[in-house]
């Protein structure tokens, strides 16, 4: 091969399916580009950040196209990047739900003043980088991206954490969230190189063939050490970006010191390319269309749903626990989200269970993870929302604040119910469906013992959640603070309403959104 | 006006007039008259014209259809070929019976429900003789039931304080309930189809019910109609199963649409298992051909060639049998054939008047009139059933009234007995002898009913020990009486002339004899049975004239306030005396008599008998009991067995040559176990009622002492239960929440130490959890090698 044609086949590359993939990727850089200078060159046009952003995100999504990807017009994955990104239905869907939700996240803030004005380009640069960052995370298929997509995910948040607040938790959260990123980066790096070295290979799909060359030719066993501490170290870093037991320290004290948006933002978006990139490694590790070296590849996918599914029974139960005694809402959203992550976790534990034996179970198990997804989406930001609003107007994150919301904003308070009784999963609302898909992929894969503790903590769950609607609607509104007046026909109530109605609308007719899901999920294990 | 249309009307007045009595008793009753002596009136008057018109429309069928003349028939009685037979067949095919329906009640799927008629001459002659009996008794009830008119004083019914019970007259209520009685009767006999006959067969049921519970503050009665009631209902679950293989069979309720086929017309009218009920057992089969047939069109073609074959290969035979005895069994209970005899002696707790036109002359003689009625459908088999059937109960009954003492319990048994005989008849081919006998029956017996009534309302007791004697006292009564006797006796002088039953009897036991011949096993059992049971008809029917009228007074008192009755309840009593006597004779000159008008009914195909060419049992024609040597040797029996059980009555009772007493001790177990009425209420008590009881009880036991128990202390209960479920609520779940919380709380707490916000403290962390997680996985993970390989 020479110079010249390997210039030839990576200019066809780039400008072949490459480009074509990366569109909304470089239309996020352009807006990042375009927001920088309307810093420089509209210095007053105030709304300007806002304005440019939300224009991003419409033309990422409209450049993504789930409506023709989704619906049958992608019919086998591509490699782009020479292989360093895997362009399928899967990261189609997950880089939509992340557009989508940076048009929501806009509004949002639009809506309840954060940022201000003089911080809302820096603001909006560093969302749309962490964003970049989870889209190649989603579409990872190279161990490099991997750490990259983590890293242009974290170090922006990191920043994000501690911006916005002029006092001294903001910057302690932010300080404390850089440490402990840095620390989990470094063990995962350590882990990556510990894979790489061991397998040869930085591209996932080879690195995968080598394990089942190695297991096919016995020589696991001198290496089986190296691969496990290798795949611990991995899976500590995405734990990190799961806010997985015990790597969840963080949450806590990140959400209590970051303001509101920011918390949902972090409680959202990065939790769903932390999940992405969980199924991609699963996939890849657990996966091959040969059948003759899947057998192979039983070992990995014992180990894979082993740890999978008891970080997310720990999370999950851990989570539930710690929100009891909490009084600050931010708090006791940063312990539910960390449940949430265990609930998300159990779909992937039995994608990796079912990945060996039944195919189609798998790929509904992948389905109802992504499904779950975009309903949480919805839940966390209109929970987030509402915490942001009433903040603006009592001055208070408490819990106390809300008491007697229904009587002064009951608009406000019948969405945060609805979103509450979506979190602990009760029909008609679009929580139970997902989490009903949930437990049944586990149910399937036969990991009942995950299944019982999924129950039980839903059972668990209740308490806290339905805590905060008693003292919503059956509490005294404080005297001592200001009123929340906030009308449903208002930019505030239109967003709360924006994140409430799809819940209910999903929880009566889900096969749309399933629809999507399900056809994400179909070319992973092709 | 043409007879087909006329028929109808007239019959359907007959038959409507008595329910406009009752409908206009049920609203005014009260207010009728003097405390409510119009309603009598009322529904006498209705009762009188209905008969008017029965008779009216009897006179005009027989100037339609004139009945041959004696010469014709003996005629065909010696040559009995099959030429006779076919001679035979012409007339009875003329005689078409008029039949329609006047309204549809509705119609569910392929199921009519229609009010119809069916009507030939046996319909005429039951419509003549229920409205004469009804008629007189009628009558007769204003003299008996006279005590209804004022307050009443029950004689039989103490209050708590240990008074007489008084209450007011029910006078137009018994009218009222006698109405009722009469349209069900003859909406029951002028059915034009099955369905129609089960509504007015329960509508007879429930107005005995009403009737034999009249004095329903005596326990006796309302239990005795409670009996009666629930007996009933045992044989008409039967006839429901009967009803429904007929309809889902043959898809019709109509008398004509399931004569038609049973017994249809290409077959010579020859009893086959119609095609509805063989396609229905070949279910399977039909099944078989419709999935491999082609076209529909091939596969009925194909069910149709393979019918003829089905039917020989007895398929269906069960159904057909199957419907005969379900009916059947409708007629057991209706009738008081054994098993299911029981409630008709216990029914006499009812006024005497209801038990004389209810439980003598109608509504009982009802099962044998459907039997005869559904005659074309009965196989051979089922008629031998219904011959047996009938054959135990007349002779149990028979003995059973032997030694009765209760005047009309004994002539309650003896009904019991007389309906054997006419089922008897009718099992064994004798049809027209049976129904024939059912009209004569219905015409004595209620007259010996109607003097029993007589004698009672004289004596105020039922119990013939304390009568006799009476004949000076109460001549009319008394000869009335022995009219009755000897009628149901069979008096007579052999050969020539007699009374109605000498007539009926012999004919019945002529065609036993004549069965006899044919089936030599089962003709013996059975005309032995009966002429026995004929001589113990006279015997105790003459013990029961003797106890009452002849002798001397046995209890001074009683016979001192006894008294003929008033001439309201003496006329009837003449009326049906004369009918007794004379129902069974010609009309002078003519051969018109009850039996050849009744002959014209003749279901077609039943002329030759039934059964000719199965092996089961043959029902020989009924001609052929005609014969002279048959019919000469039958009517000496006859007349020596009735002789001699008159005989022993007088012996015993009339002149007191040997003490009955003597025999009792002599023959003491025969004699209680005849007392104790072949034990069948002590029987049904211990297999049939004390079982319910014990596990009604047991079930109110539970009740009592378990719901009741836990009802009474429901509230000591809920309130321990309270109790202990706030100790849970306060140790486990509040505990354990309180717990949860408590150690969340604390683990909150520890996590607050854990969390401490210390960054370094996290950075350890991570380290010390990932060595140990790494421990731990390898620790597992060198396990699970280890048992892999």
């Amino acid at each position: 091969m020479t110079f010249h044609s390997l210039i030839e086949n990576a200019l066809t590359d780039t400008l072949g399916p490459t480009l074509a993939g990366f569109r909304p990727e470089l239309a996020l850089c352009a807006t990042i580009v375009v927001l920088l200078l309307s810093r420089m060159l509209m210095p007053r046009w105030k709304e300007g950040p806002f304005w440019i952003t939300a224009a991003g995100a419409v033309a990422a999504l409209w450049l993504a196209a789930p409506w023709s990807q989704l619906s049958g017009g992608m019919k086998t994955a591509e490699s782009i990047f020479t292989g360093m990104l895997l362009h399928d239905t899967f990261s189609v869907y997950l880089r939509c739900l992340l557009f989508f939700f940076l048009l929501l996240f806009v509004l949002f803030t639009r809506s309840s003043g954060i940022p201000r004005d003089t911080h809302a380009t820096e603001f909006f640069v560093l969302i749309l980088g962490a964003i970049l960052g989870m889209c190649l995370m989603v579409s990872a298929n190279h161990i490099l991206i991997v750490f990259l997509g983590i890293e242009m995910a974290s170090v922006p948040s990191y920043v994000l954490a501690g911006m916005l607040r002029h006092e001294r938790r903001g910057a302690e959260a932010a300080l404390k969230y850089a440490i402990y990123g840095a620390g989990t980066a470094g063990i995962m790096l350590y882990g990556i190189s510990l894979l790489a070295g061991a397998l040869g290979s930085v591209h996932l799909p080879t690195m995968a063939a080598a394990v089942v060359d190695m297991f096919a030719h016995d020589q696991a066993s001198s290496r089986y050490l190296v691969l496990i501490l290798g795949g611990l170290m991995l899976m500590i870093g995405l734990g990190f970006k799961l806010s997985a037991v015990p790597f969840h320290f963080w949450a806590p004290d990140v959400f209590e010191g970051a303001t509101a948006e920011v918390a949902g933002f972090l409680s959202i978006a990065s939790k769903a390319a932390a999940l992405g990139l969980l199924v991609r490694l699963v996939v890849v590790f657990g996966y091959t269309p040969n059948a003759d070296d899947m057998v192979h590849l039983e070992p990995i996918r014992q180990y894979m749903t082993l740890m999978i599914a008891a970080a997310a029974a720990v999370t999950c139960t851990f989570g539930n626990l710690a929100a009891y005694g909490q009084t600050n809402m931010k708090r006791l959203l940063a312990y539910s989200t960390i449940a949430h992550a265990g609930y998300l976790m159990m779909p992937v534990a039995a994608l990796s269970a079912l990945i060996g034996t039944d195919l189609t179970a798998a790929r509904a198990a992948a389905g109802s993870m992504l499904f779950y997804v975009a309903v949480y989406m919805f839940m966390n930001l209109g929970a987030f929302a509402v915490v942001a609003y009433v903040r603006n107007r009592s001055g208070s994150e408490e819990i106390d604040a809300l008491s007697g919301l229904i009587r002064t904003s009951t608009g406000l308070a019948v969405c945060l119910a609805v979103v509450l009784f979506s979190l602990v999963g009760l029909p008609p609302l679009a929580g139970f469906a997902a989490k009903f898909a949930a437990f049944a992929s586990v149910y399937q894969a036969g990991l009942v013992l995950l299944l019982v503790v999924g129950l039980a903590n839903t059972v668990l769950s209740l308490f806290y959640y339905l805590r905060v609607v008693k003292v919503m609607m059956l509490g005294e509104p404080s005297r001592y603070r200001p009123a929340v007046i906030i009308p449903l026909a208002s930019s505030a109530g239109m967003v709360c309403l924006l994140c409430t109605v799809p819940l209910l609308v999903w929880g009566v007719w889900w096969n749309g959104l399933y629809t999507w899901a399900d056809a994400a999920a179909s070319l992973l294990c092709k | 006006m043409d007879l087909t249309t006329a028929l109808p009307v007239l019959l359907a007045t007959a038959w409507l007039l008595p329910l406009g009595s009752f409908a206009l008793i049920v609203l005014f009753g009260p207010w009728m008259g003097r405390r409510g002596v119009g309603a009598g009136y009322l529904a006498t008057g209705a009762i009188v014209v209905s008969f008017v018109l029965s008779l009216i429309a009897l006179l005009g069928w027989l100037s339609h259809h004139p009945i041959a003349d004696a010469g014709h028939h003996a005629a065909e009685t010696v040559e009995h070929g099959h030429e006779a037979a076919a001679s035979h067949a012409a007339p009875a095919e003329a005689l078409k019976p008029v039949a329609g329906d006047w309204y549809a009640l509705g119609r569910f799927g392929s199921l009519a429900i229609t009010i119809g008629y069916y009507i030939d001459s046996l319909t005429l002659v039951m419509f003549t003789m229920v409205t004469l009996v009804a008629s007189c008794i009628h009558f007769y009830s204003f003299g008996y039931m006279h005590e209804e008119l004022g307050i009443v004083t029950d004689p039989l019914v103490r209050k708590a304080n240990g008074r007489l019970l008084k209450r007011k007259g029910r006078f137009h209520r018994f009218y009222q309930y006698l109405s009722l009685f009469c349209f069900s009767m003859l909406g029951l006999v002028i059915s034009g189809n099955v369905a129609m006959v089960f509504i007015f067969w329960e509508l007879v049921g429930i107005c005995s019910y009403l009737l034999i519970g009249f004095y329903i503050e005596r326990k006796s009665a309302s239990n005795a109609a409670n009996k009666a009631f629930i007996v009933n209902r045992v044989g008409d679950f039967g006839m429901l199963i009967g009803l429904m293989v007929l309809w889902s069979t043959l898809g019709t309720f109509s008398f004509g649409g399931i004569f038609e086929q049973v017994r249809p017309a290409d077959a010579g009218h020859e009893l086959i298992v119609p095609d509805g009920m063989v396609h229905a057992a070949a279910a399977d089969e039909i099944e078989q051909i419709t999935l491999t047939a082609a076209t529909p069109e091939e596969a009925n073609q194909a069910i149709e060639t393979a019918t003829p074959g089905w039917r020989n290969a007895g398929y269906g035979q069960w159904l057909l049998i199957i419907a005969g005895l379900g009916i059947f069994c409708g007629c057991v209970g209706k009738s008081a054939q054994f098993p299911l005899h029981v409630w008709l002696p216990d029914a006499m707790e009812g006024p005497t008047p209801v038990s004389a036109l209810i439980h003598a002359a109608t509504m009982v003689a009802a099962g044998v009139y459907l039997v005869g009625r559904f005659y074309p459908v009965f196989t051979p088999e089922v008629l031998l059933v219904i011959a047996y059937v009938g054959c135990i109960t007349l002779f149990m009954a028979a003995t059973i009234a032997i030694t009765a003492t209760d005047i009309k319990r004994v002539l309650a048994y003896s009904t019991v007995s007389q309906l054997g005989y006419m089922m008897l008849s009718l099992g064994v081919g004798g049809w027209l002898a049976g129904l024939f006998h059912l009209i004569t029956h219905a015409f004595f017996k209620s007259l010996l009913f109607l003097g029993s009534g007589s004698v009672i309302h004289a004596c105020h007791t039922n119990e013939m020990p304390e009568m006799g004697g009476l004949r000076k006292k109460m001549p009319w009564t008394a000869y009335t009486m022995l009219t009755g006797c000897l009628a149901i006796s069979g008096a007579g002088i052999p050969l020539l002339w007699g009374l109605s039953g000498f007539h009926s009897k012999d004919s019945i036991l002529a065609q036993l004899f004549s069965f006899r011949i044919q089936n030599s096993v089962h003709g013996n059992i059975l005309f032995w049975a009966a002429a026995g049971g004929a001589a113990i008809t006279a015997c105790y029917m003459f013990r029961l004239w003797y106890l009452t009228f002849a002798g001397k007074p046995r209890n001074e008192h009683v016979a001192q306030h006894a008294h003929e009755s008033p001439a309201a309840m003496v006329a009837p009593l003449v009326i049906l005396a004369v009918m007794a006597a004379i129902a069974g004779w010609k009309v002078p000159f003519t051969n018109v008599g009850v039996d050849t008008l009744i002959g014209q009914s003749r279901p077609v195909g039943t002329e030759l008998g039934v059964g000719a060419n199965t092996a089961v049992a043959v029902m020989p024609a009924e001609r052929l009991s005609h014969e002279k040597p048959i019919h000469n040797t039958v009517s000496w029996i006859a007349f020596f067995t009735a002789l001699a059980g008159f005989l022993v009555a007088t012996v015993f009772y009339g002149v007191r040559r040997l003490d009955p007493d003597d025999v009792r001790k002599t023959f003491g177990p025969v004699y209680t176990f005849l007392c104790r009425k072949w034990y069948f209420d002590e029987l049904y008590q211990l297999i049939f009622i004390r079982p319910v009881m014990v596990i009604s009880r047991a079930v109110a036991a539970i009740d009592k002492h378990g719901l009741d128990w836990l009802a009474d202390n429901s509230a000591r209960f809920v309130k321990w239960i309270s109790r202990l479920d706030e100790w849970i609520d306060r140790l486990l779940v509040d505990g354990l929440v309180n717990q949860i919380a408590r150690q969340t709380h604390r683990l909150g707490l520890a996590l607050r130490a854990v969390q401490t916000g210390n960054i370094r403290q996290y950075v350890m962390a991570i380290a010390f959890c990932t060595v140990t997680l790494f421990v731990v996985i390898t620790l597992y993970w060198s396990y699970i090698m280890a048992a892999g390989s």
